[in-house]
């Protein structure tokens, strides 16, 4: 297996779980690509780290969905970098994503915990 | 400066992985970290760049077509690194699928096209009865005008034949225009849209009209007048009569009769105004006919052929209703023999119809032109054939290159479709030339298969089948020569000589392959005979037809053609004879002319059709009476070189005031007497009682007056000096090269009478020729083809066995040193040459003979002049291999075999 495809590989595991979090790091403000590593990494405790090869391509497809539009800004250090921004259909997609996500999180919980429903 | 998209997103992706990785490093920077150490750790944190882009880009969804055009770039550049074998794909595509599509047009245009009208599966020709001495089926006007008015609902078209006449065009010189008369409701009745103006309507047929109307085909109005438009309204003269251009037919519709498109229509009314020459048969002398007067109202001058558009669920019975009413015609056709078995057999046809494809074109060509298909496919196989072999020559020289990719990961799917692309963008652009070249190639074949005597005019235009045709050709092209030897060589070959240095160098080419490539050359060796052999055939052939003994002497006599049918001719026919005397006193006066005669005939094909009964015989059938007539001046056979095999020539005593005499050809003199003597016998050109008008006083050999390829038909000669008519040609004998005598000719006619136009002068040879269109075409063509297989099969041998040598250097060289001779090392390769020579030959020499066989009614030089075509074609092939090869062999056997062993 090339290199390559270990990336794609990753890349489909987190698939659906990278896009939620990249959009809902963009929830609130514009960011530039380490920002957002950088926000999911802090917010998550941690535990949680972005590798660029995973993130860009993420960033890419985001913005080929129409989900996240980009620009060129100036950082607050005068950095020349790629600010992204969620538009209202990304909103819309985190939306459900989240939906999704919470029903997920609450069958698998009933599943490993049963007695907690009951 | 403007850049493609894709790379500008790919500069965009970097500086933006760029700007990732300097905050990265400013971050930890600002955290303490140490410069150096900072831009390292953010470096291992990023990971591979170029991987990370490779794919981020694939997210974009346009990679695919960025590796296409890699693989372009790619393509072109191996192309251009092969200039040799890129010029000779090219030209061998080039040629090879644009000769098969310039024969595919003809074909399509003369047999498989329709036409170009709505339904033409529902217009037919409409036979309702044999004209009794041309045999064509031809009706009278006024039974046209019956059977039109017995069915109101289906159009019923008439059509006529007439000569060519002369269109005359303010401030331009006159030119002739092959005309069609027509029914006011051809183009209605067959459902052409007119292209500008407006097209016939029943009104057009009215007669006594101060201005005809007068319809263009598209070209020749365009030609004319420089557009569709600009031909509407215009008034032009044609044969003297005033014409106003009242409409010009859609762009595509060049007639009903393939290949023979009119360039003006006419209403059929026109035949009234007697300025033009019409095509009829009647009842024969005696019968009320009067050729002078309109025919509108003749029954008895059959001149209409018949078109008509019927659905195919109705003809039954609209046939069997005209059927009826055409009854009384046919009974009066009947008339025209005295034949009981003829007459019986006249009234039980029935009228019938024929597809409008059925015609004499279609008959004459079918046969050639599927041949000349064949042909082409063989030359486009043999140029596959020889790409094929190059192609895998090829492959084994890139062998190294091809298996150091795959040993990297290259995928054998993405070597091959390298591969593949470079040879499609080869077979594109050689299509390309294709195309252009078809379309030139199929004007030049009508142009050869014009004869002199007939010029075809076809719809050339491009059309679906055709590309249809040419992208089908394109992809067996590309499947033989590229993908299949791809595919195969990938497969076997160069995955396992990865490695090993002495595969790298090529040496082992496996027995397994050495055989593919020679089969691949045996085929092109049999293919390239085969072509060679038709070749030769059909030169043959040429020759025969023209070298043929057509019972006249071909060689030395001049064809004048004056216009004397003008009313100071006409009107005073009593003064003819003389003014024929003068003419041959002139004539006969210039050096280098043997002697001049008239005739009434204008030249071969006059075809003037007649019957001659024989005085107190009444058992003569249709079959022994029917022969053709013509009407000569003194010295005649001795002008045209025919011998008098009995009795005597016409001479000064004969005259309008002594018994009419006619001199008979052998063949008719068999067909009327058997083996008695004609001399001393009464003839007459009806049963008795006028059957004792002519004395026969001679009998002629048979002369091929109707072309070369044509029977001697049975002829009767008149005396033109007793029934002195205007004649359409002046024969005058040579005694070396009748051409150059054109000029002294013309000046001696215009000495005798200024005022006799002279439109053409032509030597016999020249005009027996004009007939053998299909026959020269064939001839070229076949030439042409066996020249270029020729020149295939010495690249694919030159191609393959250098590429071998080239191989075998290294055993060559230890061969030379071990004491082997150059001359060995030359039979070597000679040998393999020869072997493959011999087995291409033998199955070459089987195919060319089938093919003879197949195509013996088309040739007519003798059997030995065919093998003779056979074995010089295999002495050339062999010619040809061997020299290709030799210039490798050479080269192989005088290397330095040092040189070579020291670079191993």
């Amino acid at each position: 297996m090339t290199e390559a495809a270990k990336y794609q590989n990753r890349i489909e595991l987190l698939q659906g779980t990278l896009d939620m979090l990249v959009l809902q790091a963009l929830l609130r403000e514009p960011m530039h690509g380490y920002a957002i590593a950088q926000v999911i990494r802090s917010r998550s405790g941690e535990v949680l780290t972005v590798e660029t090869g995973s993130l860009y391509p993420a960033l890419h497809r985001l913005e080929r969905q129409k989900w996240v539009k980009s620009e060129w800004k100036l950082t607050e250090s005068k950095q020349r970098a790629k600010y992204y921004q969620l538009t209202a259909l990304g909103k819309k997609q985190l939306t459900s994503d989240h939906q999704r996500w919470l029903q997920l999180v609450r069958a698998i919980g009933a599943v490993m915990d049963p007695e907690v429903q009951q | 400066m403007t850049r493609w998209p894709w790379e500008r997103a790919k500069e965009n992706l970097s500086e933006e992985l760029e700007s990732h990785l300097t905050i990265a490093i400013g971050d930890r920077v600002a955290r303490g970290e140490d410069p150096a150490q900072a831009r390292a750790a953010a470096l291992r944190e990023l990971g591979n760049l170029p991987l990370i882009e490779d794919v981020t880009r694939e997210r974009w969804g346009w990679i695919w077509l960025e590796n296409l055009l890699h693989d372009t770039r790619y393509a072109l550049r191996q192309l251009h690194r092969t200039p040799a074998f890129t010029v000779t794909a090219l030209l061998t595509l080039a040629f090879g699928i644009g000769a098969n599509l310039g024969v595919f047009q003809l074909l399509y245009a003369v047999i498989l096209a329709e036409l170009p009208v709505p339904h033409p599966e529902e217009v037919v020709r409409i036979h309702a009865a044999r004209s009794p001495f041309d045999q064509s089926w031809t009706i009278s006007y006024p039974a046209y005008q019956r059977l039109r008015a017995a069915t109101p609902d289906i159009p019923l078209m008439a059509t006529a034949y007439a000569q060519d006449a002369t269109l005359e065009l303010p401030n331009r010189a006159s030119i002739e225009a092959s005309i069609a008369p027509v029914s006011g409701n051809y183009f209605s009745g067959l459902g052409i849209a007119p292209a500008a103006g407006r097209l016939f309507v029943q009104a057009d047929e009215r007669m006594g009209q101060s201005e005809w109307p007068a319809v263009l085909r598209y070209d020749f109005a365009r030609n004319t007048f420089g557009s569709a438009q600009q031909a509407v309204n215009q008034h032009i003269i044609l044969n003297g009569r005033a014409f106003i251009v009242i409409g010009v037919a859609h762009r595509r519709f060049l007639g009903d009769i393939t290949g023979r498109a009119p360039d003006i229509w006419l209403p059929l009314s026109l035949q009234s105004t007697g300025a033009f020459a019409f095509s009829w048969d009647s009842l024969g002398p005696g019968h009320d006919v009067s050729l002078g007067k309109p025919w509108y109202n003749q029954p008895t001058i059959f001149w209409l052929s018949l078109t008509a558009r019927i659905p195919p669920e109705r003809r039954a019975a609209v046939l069997a209703h005209w059927d009826q009413v055409f009854r009384n015609d046919r009974e009066l056709m009947t008339e025209a023999t005295a034949d009981p078995a003829v007459k019986a057999a006249l009234l039980r046809v029935k009228t019938g119809v024929a597809p409008l494809s059925e015609n004499g074109m279609r008959k004459r060509f079918a046969t050639p032109l599927t041949l000349l298909m064949a042909l082409s496919a063989s030359i486009f196989l043999v140029g596959c054939l020889n790409l094929a072999n190059l192609q895998l020559a090829r492959l084994h020289a890139r062998a190294h290159e091809l298996s150091v990719r795959i040993a990297l990961g290259a995928s054998s799917g993405r070597l091959i479709r390298q591969i593949v692309l470079e040879d499609a963008l080869l077979v594109a652009s050689g299509s390309v030339c294709a195309f252009v070249l078809g379309r030139a190639a199929s004007g030049i074949l009508v142009r050869w298969a014009s004869d002199r005597n007939a010029l075809f005019t076809f719809d050339l235009h491009p059309n679906l089948p055709l590309a249809a045709f040419g992208v089908g050709l394109m992809f067996v092209s590309l499947l033989s020569f590229s993908i299949l030897p791809a595919v195969i060589f990938i497969r076997t070959g160069a995955a396992q000589s990865a490695g090993s240095r002495a595969k790298v160098a090529g040496i082992a080419q496996t027995a397994g392959q050495r055989l593919r490539s020679n089969v691949l050359l045996g085929m092109q060796v049999s293919l390239s005979l085969l072509l060679s052999t038709m070749s030769g055939c059909f030169a043959a052939t040429l020759v025969h037809w023209e070298t043929v003994d057509v019972g006249m002497d071909r060689e030395h006599v001049l064809n004048v053609r004056p216009e004397l049918r003008q009313p100071r001719y006409t009107n005073h026919a009593e003064m003819l004879p003389g003014l024929y005397t003068r003419i041959q006193e002139r004539l006969q006066a210039l050096p280098g002319v043997r002697s001049a005669a008239v005739e009434m005939c204008g030249g071969i094909h006059c075809g003037w059709i007649t019957a001659l009964y024989v005085h107190g015989r009444n058992d003569l059938t249709d079959a022994q009476v029917h022969g053709q007539e013509d009407h000569v001046g003194l010295g005649f056979f001795s002008t045209l070189g025919i011998p008098i095999l009995r009795g005597r020539d016409f001479s000064s005593i004969d005259t309008v005031n002594t018994q009419p005499v006619a001199i008979i050809s052998h063949t008719y003199a068999r067909q009327l007497f058997g083996d008695a003597d004609p001399i001393g016998q009464f003839v007459g050109y009806e049963p008795a009682p006028n059957d004792h008008k002519f004395l026969i006083v001679g009998e002629v050999a048979d002369a091929r007056v109707n072309g070369a390829q044509r029977e001697a038909p049975a002829v009767v000669y008149m005396d033109i000096n007793q029934n002195p008519a205007p004649v359409n040609s002046i024969r005058v004998r040579a005694v070396g090269d009748p051409g150059q005598l054109s000029d002294s000719v013309r000046h001696a006619l215009y000495e005798v009478d200024p005022a006799l136009p002279v439109s053409e002068i032509v030597p016999l040879a020249i005009e027996l020729n004009g007939d053998l269109g299909m026959e020269k075409l064939l001839a070229r063509l076949a030439g042409i083809y066996a020249s270029l297989t020729l020149l295939l099969v010495a690249i694919g041998f030159y191609g393959v066995m250098s590429s071998r040598t080239t191989r075998r250097k290294k055993e060559f060289g230890v061969r030379l040193a071990l004491g082997a001779t150059r001359r060995h090392i030359q039979m070597l390769i000679v040998g393999q040459t020869a072997r493959i020579l011999l087995a291409g030959v033998l199955p070459g020499a089987v195919l060319s003979i089938f093919a003879v066989r197949i195509a013996s009614h088309l040739l007519y030089g003798s059997v030995s002049a065919n093998s003779l075509a056979i074995l010089a074609a295999s002495f050339v092939l062999a010619l040809a291999g061997s020299i290709a090869t030799l210039i490798p062999a050479r080269r192989a056997a005088f290397a330095d075999p040092l040189e070579t062993l020291r670079n191993e």
